[in-house]
């Protein structure tokens, strides 16, 4: 059974379809890469998939469960599912430390110290365990992106998605977050990537999906795609990846 | 200016009234202006057009003419008749609170969107969110456009005066009658009034620099 699943999701924001008729399942301990040109709609699949969005239409499922029409508790299940941005999107007046210790207190209940020591464990994961009482502002984007991703972690949730997290970054920044990904990915972590970097899909990826216009125009492994995807659409944007 | 000694007690309890009425009437219209731009960012069509007339109508009318009609008016209306002091702490907080609501309002919004879906993804919901996420962030935003508040609110409590409150310009005006020393007694109205604001603005901007937190500067 899959962790997350969707079927047949379309989001439509007023005259635009962003996403059109998807279907996918990511299942326990897999990575799947998403890919695609800009505004091809895998910021807006993501959303839906992490139920901070309503799809216009379709079905998403966790752990075989519908979500919308058996009318789950969302933020019991969102606590579930983790989710990393593109722009860090820590809170600006928490430390580190604080932001990774808002969830587990305020959703799951933890006391202040087991808060605390549970927040520097995930921090002590992306290795920010020294930067734990600096503030947003004070660290660089590589490092917002780690607290970021320590705060999805630390709630132990059954699946993380992953927005673009290195888009925002120089390039310098862009492997000390890949690192961790591929860390999280080394240990068995579910988890579904929208991203261009090719050498983590590559080295950790089970599945590789490539979106178009709000569609999914290929499923294969990496292997495939690096050999020879089977659309043209899929072969242009790789070869223009790949430079 | 020694005559005043012998007014002292009665000085002394138009300043704690005025002191009061100040605090009171920011407080109040604090969480007046508070709630308003909640409704007004998350509510519904109605709640948005109730806050709005709200808004409007405080801002755009003059503090006396609401004093009048909140003491004089309301109760011809609705038979609640209420007395100089509870009338003054309620036409003060409604309008400082229409003030407040467009400054807590900026401040929510500058709690940029990217902060509130974050929260969400952690599954807090939406009254956590604002208790921990956006409020906490936007009063520190809030803060110098608060203290010109206050100091306009301490001012304004002079308006008062006109329903008869025994604030603090009130008894001034009462000890003329009696000495006809209007010079030494206004001037002495005046310094106290500058003393004590200048003093809570200079507590305020402390307190800024306390809560400050690096990247939360005011965008207002």
């Amino acid at each position: 059974m899959n962790v997350l699943e969707c079927r047949d999701l379309t989001k439509i924001y007023g005259k635009v379809v962003a996403v059109k008729n998807v279907s996918l399942g990511i299942g326990k301990g897999q990575t799947k890469v998403i890919f695609g040109p800009s505004g091809s709609g895998k910021s807006t699949l993501l959303r839906c998939l992490g139920l901070l969005e309503k799809p216009t239409s379709g079905t998403i499922y966790f752990n075989g469960i519908d979500v919308y029409t058996t009318k789950q508790d969302l933020n019991k299940l969102r606590a579930k599912i983790g989710f990393v941005f593109q722009e860090p999107s820590l809170f600006r007046h928490l430390t580190a430390l604080g932001n990774v210790v808002l969830g587990l207190k305020h959703v799951l209940g933890y006391s202040e110290d087991e808060a605390r020591r549970k927040a520097m464990e995930a921090l002590k994961l992306v290795k920010m365990e020294d930067w734990a009482n600096y503030y947003p502002a004070q660290l660089s984007g590589g490092q917002q992106q780690r607290v970021g991703i320590a705060r999805a972690i630390a709630m132990d949730p059954e699946i993380i998605l992953f927005d673009e997290p290195t888009a925002a970054l120089d390039v310098e920044l862009k492997w000390e977050v890949i690192s961790v990904m591929k860390d999280l990915a080394d240990r068995g972590t579910t988890m579904l990537v929208a991203t261009h970097e090719l050498r983590f899909a590559k080295e950790v990826a089970d599945e590789m999906i490539f979106m178009d216009q709000g569609e999914i125009i290929e499923i294969g492994t990496p292997e495939q795609f690096f050999r020879s995807p089977m659309t043209e659409r899929a072969r242009k944007f790789m070869a223009k990846l790949l430079g | 200016m020694l005559f005043l000694l012998n007014y002292s007690d009665f000085l002394i309890n138009g300043f704690i009234t005025t002191v009061q009425v100040t605090l009171i009437g920011v407080g109040l219209g604090m969480i007046l202006g508070i709630l308003a731009a909640l409704g007004d960012i998350y509510g519904g069509k109605i709640i948005k057009i109730i806050v709005n007339i709200y808004v409007e109508f405080f801002r755009g009318s003059p503090l006396i003419a609401q004093l009048f009609l909140i003491y004089f008016t309301l109760p011809a209306l609705t038979g609640i008749r209420l007395d100089v002091i509870t009338a003054g702490y309620l036409t003060l907080a409604l309008n400082s609170g229409a003030y407040q609501k467009g400054y807590l309002k900026g401040a929510m919004e500058a709690v940029f969107k990217d902060q509130f879906l974050a929260a969400l993804s952690l599954g807090l919901p939406l009254r956590k969110i604002l208790m921990y996420v956006v409020v906490p962030q936007a009063l520190r935003i809030v803060i110098p456009a608060w203290s010109n508040e206050l100091a306009s609110m301490a001012k304004s409590t002079t308006a008062l005066i006109v329903i008869g409150v025994r604030e603090f310009l009130n008894t001034g005006v009462s000890i003329v009658a009696q000495t006809f020393k209007p010079l030494e007694t206004y001037l002495f109205i005046t310094i106290v009034y500058f003393i004590w604001i200048y003093s809570m603005l200079k507590i305020l901007d402390i307190v800024y620099d306390r809560v400050k937190i690096p990247g939360l500067e005011p965008v207002i």
